[in-house]
């Protein structure tokens, strides 16, 4: 595992601070695509890190880019998408690797859970066999220690009856159940970045919240840095260390979860904070939606992509594009004129 | 929660699991969706028999003359008709025929000297049998690995010509192809006989079955072929379980064979299963080209000598085949998809 | 049947292409080509068949003199040479080739009306009317369409109207298994349910509604239809069922060409070039057609 910057130990004694070595370094990360004799601009340009052990979320609206840039890291993109820039895992450029050499990352180095469960897992594929394939791709084991092992994962992530379920098929089990399944066959060979594409979106929200109280649990017990990938910013404030907000293809802010929620400097997330239905909110109240429509990524904007929409709009958003940049410790913004600076309300 | 289906058994005594075994299967969907394809099958079968008497029998032109030729006086006309049954009304003949059909009896041929109707088809049948299985075998031999490579590598060189071929194959009247591939093996080079000849060894056998079966394949590979190849690029690139699988570092290969083609499967058998009425036509041309000693070539005769009790025979038999394939496709779909396998324990 | 089957029935029948993301406008060129070239080869056979024996002295197909047989081709005034009675190849080929279109559109128009119709009031109607007329359809499925066209050929004789009307009898189920899987689908869109609400009538919906969404897919298996209609027309007269000498047509000269196919290849193989490349024209526009105007 590699080393973060720790507190102080146990002893009491001066920890040692070593130098953090991120996971996942992305730098300048740009996904394109061709179709229909358009380019499509999914992602222009994001850079982020992932520590070890770390919980971060990425928030965004349909077609910011949220999945593509997970996918895009995983080489999961179709051929039609050109992707430049840098991802290092612990180092190792993977932009511009061969599929071969990206295969033996994926499951083992990092991995992934879908939106929708039940079309997530083959339906012609008994769940067991779905397992032992996603331990023996990357180990070498016989068939009878893969069988062992997955029916551990199946413990571990709470499945009941695992021994029996190990020769089910997917369409014998709930979506919550199915959903451990796939988190197990994620989880099978130890990977140290999980990424959860809307893992729970499409489940109850009782299920939703036994799922992401289970991922958290297993990272706990495992190491592994969770990145959450959704629409969904309440799920970011109850579950992740940070939390990074994406608008048409780039990031617009990054902050730890508890100063962003205590002060909001974009403007499009006090938007979506403003969008979440509350209790405390009076009855027969029009929700304060976002007006407007995402822009369209076949053309890279000139100014600020949300200026069409952004309630506090200024003459050089329209012209300036604002860049991302670390104005506070930690938190980063790309707005002229962002919130909680006196300047706007 | 949804329940399972492995129903816990009571401990202990063997007989209450037999007990158990036997009223399971009682329940058994599979059981019960044959039942149920059986008992609508009967009605079609019938409407089959009844139709293919009607057409015999209902179109101007009668056997009598037919067989006796232009030259038969109309005494001995009536004569051969009356010993021949075909003045008695045909609602009769019907019931006779039916009845006779319900007990085995299938009635003689008229025009080959009162050999039994079912004798015929017995001898007949097992050429036809060979000719389509041998044309399945090599059907399915060429066309499943062939939509493998061309889905593994869309719109490459293989994929390309595969495409080019299977529409130039769907294209082409077997009869043309038929001739042309005589020309070709038969005729300078006797690679091929082109006419069938009687054989008892193996070799013998193959060599007289290859061409036809050859000419039977054609088509249907390139159908199958693009059917196939088709559904897999579906599934490969736009089901999630497939991106599942890529997610998991399985190669390419593997998510093509051991998913994707998994689930073609079931839709490429119902697919040959439905094609088996259309598959009964061409053979009956390819029979009479090679002179191929089986149904068709039978059929072909008996129609042109208005043996009705021949014809019927015949069409009683295609009629249970195309049935039977329809019923066999539809649980080999109940069995292959473990979805529609568990449908009656899912409470 | 089982739906399940019946939706397979429909992609097997219209030769499924799949779809590839790629280079976009490259795709797209090559899409129309897909059409304009099929359709400009159709184009140039029906009118070489239909209209320039009208306008440009053709010689006579039949009545053909000893003095000319057997010719070779490219010979003087005989581009494809001469049959064996001394028929011009050529001129046969043209007016044989109306002969295919005529009975492919026959049996296809015969098809789709009547088919056509069955599919869609059954589908429409659904419960009785739709289990009564499945059945009656299955058992022309299951039954030997290919005996009903030789009985009916036969004892009627052979006339190209009789081979159009005989040859229906494998379009009409074709059509009305189609038309009811089409039908079906869009029984159940909003816009249909919505005009059963607002108290439109049946017919009204069934043609104003129906018809016009379920068209794209019909055409294109009409299309299809009509390469394998050729081809089996072709089988009739090769089988002695169809067309009878010395009108000409595409099958029957393949069939009297058969016995000479050693000395003179070319009695089979002329005819043959045409009926595959109809064939494929056919296909070819079909499946073009298709991935025009599949809503996917």
């Amino acid at each position: 595992m590699a080393a973060s910057a720790t507190a102080a130990d146990a002893g009491g004694q001066q920890a040692v601070q070593l130098a953090p070595a991120p996971l996942l370094e992305i730098s300048d990360l740009r996904v394109t695509f061709r179709a229909r004799g358009a380019q499509i601009y999914a992602v222009q340009g994001i850079s982020y890190t992932v520590e070890p052990g770390q919980t971060l979320a990425i928030i965004g609206e349909s077609g910011s880019g949220k999945t593509v840039s997970a996918q895009a890291v995983m080489g999961l993109l179709p051929g039609s998408a050109r992707v430049s820039g840098s991802v290092k895992f612990k180092g190792e450029e993977l932009v511009g690797r061969s599929q071969q050499d990206l295969r033996s990352h994926r499951g083992r180095s990092f991995a992934m859970v879908f939106q929708y469960p039940e079309r997530s897992l083959n339906p012609t594929m008994r769940i067991g066999a779905q397992i032992t394939e996603a331990i023996r791709t990357h180990v070498q084991i016989g068939k009878n220690e893969a069988h062992d092992r997955a029916v551990d994962l199946l413990k571990m992530v709470r499945l009941p009856a695992p021994a029996r379920r190990f020769y089910e098929y997917p369409h014998q089990l709930s979506g919550g159940m199915r959903q451990r399944v796939v988190i197990a066959i994620a989880l099978a060979c130890g990977p140290q970045v999980l990424f959860a594409d809307e893992a729970t979106t499409a489940l109850d929200v009782t299920t939703q919240a036994q799922i992401m109280d289970l991922l958290l649990e297993l990272q706990q017990q495992t190491g592994t840095a969770l990145v959450m990938i959704s629409h969904d910013l309440g799920l970011a404030a109850t579950y992740a260390e940070d939390v990074m907000v994406m608008y048409a293809g780039k990031i617009v802010e990054r902050a730890p979860t508890k100063e962003l929620f205590a002060g909001v400097r974009m403007p499009y997330t006090q938007a979506l904070l403003d969008a979440i239905p509350r209790i405390e909110l009076e009855p027969h109240v029009l929700l304060p939606v976002i007006g407007g429509r995402p822009p369209d990524l076949a053309s890279i904007p000139q100014g600020c992509p949300f200026a069409p929409r952004c309630p506090g709009v200024q003459e050089d958003c329209r012209t300036d594009a604002p860049t991302l940049k670390q104005h506070e410790a930690g938190r980063w913004w790309a707005c002229w004129h962002p919130l909680g600076k006196g300047t706007q309300q | 929660m949804s329940s399972s289906s492995v129903t816990v058994q009571p401990a202990g005594r063997p007989g209450s699991a037999v007990a158990q075994r036997l009223a399971g299967l009682a329940r058994s969907p599979s059981l019960r969706v044959i039942g149920r394809r059986l008992l609508s099958a009967i009605p079609v079968l019938w409407g089959v028999t009844l139709l293919s008497f009607l057409v015999m029998n209902a179109l101007p032109g009668d056997a009598a003359s037919a067989m006796l030729g232009i030259n038969a006086t109309p005494a001995e006309l009536r004569a051969f008709s009356i010993q021949l049954h075909l003045n008695e009304p045909l609602w009769v003949r019907y019931g006779h025929w039916l009845g006779g059909v319900v007990t085995g009896n299938l009635g003689q041929s008229l025009a080959s000297g009162h050999q039994s109707v079912a004798s015929i088809i017995g001898q007949r049948l097992p050429v036809t049998l060979e000719l389509v299985v041998y044309a399945l075998v090599i059907t399915l031999v060429v066309s499943i690995p062939l939509a493998v490579l061309c889905a593994r590598w869309p719109r490459g060189i293989i994929d390309r010509l595969s495409m080019l071929f299977s529409m130039g194959s769907i294209s082409i009247a077997p009869y043309v192809l038929a001739l042309l591939l005589i020309i070709v093996f038969c005729v300078d080079s006797h690679v091929f006989p082109s006419i069938y000849s009687p054989t008892s060894t193996i070799v013998g056998n193959l060599r007289n079955y290859t061409l036809p079966s050859i000419i039977l394949a054609v088509p249907l590979i390139g159908f199958y072929t693009r059917f196939l190849r088709a559904d897999l690029l579906e599934q490969m690139q736009a089901e999630d379980y497939i991106v599942t699988a890529r997610a998991k570092g399985v190669s390419e290969w593997r998510v093509l064979t051991r998913h994707a083609l998994r689930n073609s499967f079931i839709g490429l058998l119902t697919v040959i299963g439905l094609n088996l009425a259309t598959l009964i036509g061409v053979t009956v041309i390819i029979e009479q080209i090679f002179s191929l000693p089986g149904i068709g070539f039978e059929l072909l005769n008996a129609i042109s000598n208005r043996d009705v009790p021949v014809v019927e025979g015949i069409v009683l038999v295609f009629g249970i085949a195309v049935v039977l394939a329809n019923l066999l496709t539809d649980l080999l779909y109940g069995v292959l998809d473990p979805r529609i396998r568990h449908v009656a324990s899912r409470s | 049947m089982s739906l399940p089957a019946a939706n397979i029935l429909t992609t097997a029948s219209v030769a499924p292409a799949a779809e590839l993301a790629g280079p976009a406008a490259g795709r797209r060129w090559v899409r129309n080509l897909e059409i304009a070239i099929p359709a400009t080869v159709l184009v140039l056979l029906l009118f070489f068949c239909f209209i320039w024996p009208m306008v440009y002295p053709v010689p006579k197909p039949v009545g053909g003199s000893l003095t000319t047989v057997n010719l070779p081709l490219w010979s003087k005034g005989h581009i494809f040479g001469t049959d064996i009675v001394g028929n011009d190849v050529m001129s046969r080929i043209l007016y044989g080739g109306r002969v295919s279109f005529e009975v492919a559109a026959g049996v296809q128009a015969i098809g789709l009306a009547v088919g056509g119709l069955i599919g869609l009031v059954a589908a429409y109607r659904g419960g009785w009317t739709d289990a009564v007329l499945m059945r009656i359809l299955d058992i022309f499925i299951a039954f030997p369409s290919l005996v009903l066209v030789l009985a009916i050929a036969d004892s009627l004789g052979p006339s190209e109207t009789h081979v159009i009307w005989a040859l229906s009898a494998f379009s009409i189920p074709a059509f009305a298994r189609v038309a009811r899987a089409a039908a079906l689908q869009l029984r159940d869109r909003p816009f249909v349910v919505a005009a059963r609400l607002s108290g439109t009538r049946a017919w009204r919906i069934m043609f104003q509604h129906l018809v016009p969404n379920m068209l794209p897919q019909l055409l294109t298996f009409s299309m299809l239809g009509a390469s394998l209609t050729i081809i089996l027309e072709g089988a009739l007269d090769f089988l002695g069922y169809g067309i009878p000498q010395p009108t000409a047509s595409w099958g029957n000269m393949i069939a009297s060409g058969e016995s000479f196919i050693s000395v003179y290849p070319r009695y089979v193989v002329v005819p043959s070039i045409f009926l595959l490349g109809t064939a494929i024209a056919l296909n070819m526009l079909g499946d073009g057609l298709r991935a025009r105007w599949d809503v996917r």
